[in-house]
């Protein structure tokens, strides 16, 4: 159950997105459509286990003080090692994904996990929280998305769901509605949290 | 002053065995990335201009500036050449073709980092299709006066792929 915990943590009440605020660089950049978002959730999702995997294995290894250089050195590394890997064996994969890898550098999430979670857990914790980390992450940028693209080009994976008749909302696509809708997602979050807690 | 040295050096150690492991993946990797470039090339001729079956390149002083295509008579049928500007982001890089009347065959983006949504979408058949037909001397986005439809919050981006074609092909039209 406790181990359970560790991985659904990550999907609602430690949203990395909607509730410690991380990695909003590219969750305000990549949202502009839901196919998007899929690459982007799904190429920092793998970053984020594989560190999460190192940099608990070596956690004894680090001296506390020098422990972020060496977290980003490991991020960093296995970036670039999967940007080179996919470029020269899978060009499709990297054709379509290979715009994310370098945002996936600014992602604060990896940093933050590494540093919160996996320096002080186990490898099997570690990797239960950065999969749920990770599903928090591509949830979160898929809903954002989703409203982002129906209101801005009125499609979802490029398909045409509302009447042609209807006007897209430009501004939606671009980045000041990317601003607005996580704002008003994060107040509706609260709002119930809230509840919750006045219930409890 | 143990305290200092100590870190320092594991830090050191990690960093060479990054290096390491970095230099041994590039090293592996890097002629396959080349080939899959060319081979992408290739096949962005072939795109761009697909009545031709052979492409030979034009040189001059050490660099390409078109290829000729030909098809399986070897006949001229049409030219390709690519050209790059900067645009909201990064270098859009283009390969264009061209009819032996100097129209533009077709057009298709090959390189690009442009804003993923927004400026990437100049990879999208709608936008390029446009080109198609024009005459590459006048063309202009439609901020600009011309005919082209710029991409949707994309500006900057349409008008460097559009600005590269023309630029580009008023430089070698004089030698095609």
């Amino acid at each position: 159950m406790k181990a359970f915990q560790e991985f659904t943590k990550g999907i609602i009440n430690e949203n990395p997105v909607f509730v410690m605020a991380l990695g909003l660089c590219p969750t305000l950049a990549v949202s502009t459509s839901v196919s998007n978002a899929i690459g982007m959730g799904a190429a920092a999702t793998f970053v984020l286990l594989c560190s999460n995997i190192i940099i608990s294995l070596i956690k004894n290894l680090i001296p506390n003080k020098v422990r972020i250089p060496c977290f980003i050195l490991v991020i960093a590394s296995f970036v670039t090692i999967v940007d080179m890997t996919m470029e020269a064996y899978v060009p499709p994969l990297h054709k379509s994904l290979g715009i994310f890898i370098p945002l996936i550098v600014v992602n604060c999430i990896i940093l933050g996990r590494a540093e919160a979670f996996a320096s002080k857990n186990g490898v099997f914790k570690s990797i239960l929280d950065g999969l749920g980390m990770g599903v928090g992450f591509t949830l979160a940028i898929m809903v954002i998305a989703l409203i982002r693209e129906i209101l801005g080009a009125g499609t979802i994976l490029d398909m045409r769901i509302l009447p042609a008749s209807y006007k897209p909302m430009i501004a939606a696509i671009l980045p000041p509605g990317a601003f607005i809708t996580i704002g008003l997602l994060m107040g509706l979050l609260n709002i119930f949290q809230n509840k919750k807690k006045s219930k409890a | 002053m143990k305290e200092i040295i100590r870190p320092a050096l594991i830090l050191l150690i990690i960093c060479v065995i990054a290096s390491v492991i970095l230099a041994i993946i590039y090293k592996q990797t890097a002629p396959l990335i080349a080939q899959n470039k060319l081979m992408a090339e290739e096949q962005a001729r072939k795109t761009v201009l697909p009545e031709a079956a052979v492409f030979k390149p034009v040189i001059e002083n050490d660099q390409i500036l078109y290829y000729e295509g030909f098809d399986t008579d070897s006949s001229l049928v049409g030219y390709v050449f690519s050209c790059f500007q900067y645009g909201y982001s990064s270098d859009v890089k283009t390969m264009v073709g061209l009819t032996t009347n100097l129209k533009i065959s077709a057009i298709t983006v090959v390189s690009q980092m442009e804003t993923p949504g927004l400026g990437a979408n100049c990879t999208k058949l709608g936008f390029l299709n446009q080109f198609s037909g024009k005459d590459p001397a006048e063309i202009y986005v439609d901020k600009d006066g011309g005919d082209i439809q710029s991409l949707t919050g994309a500006t900057i981006t349409s008008r460097a792929v559009t600005n590269a074609i023309r630029d580009t092909f008023l430089k070698i039209r004089d030698k095609l």
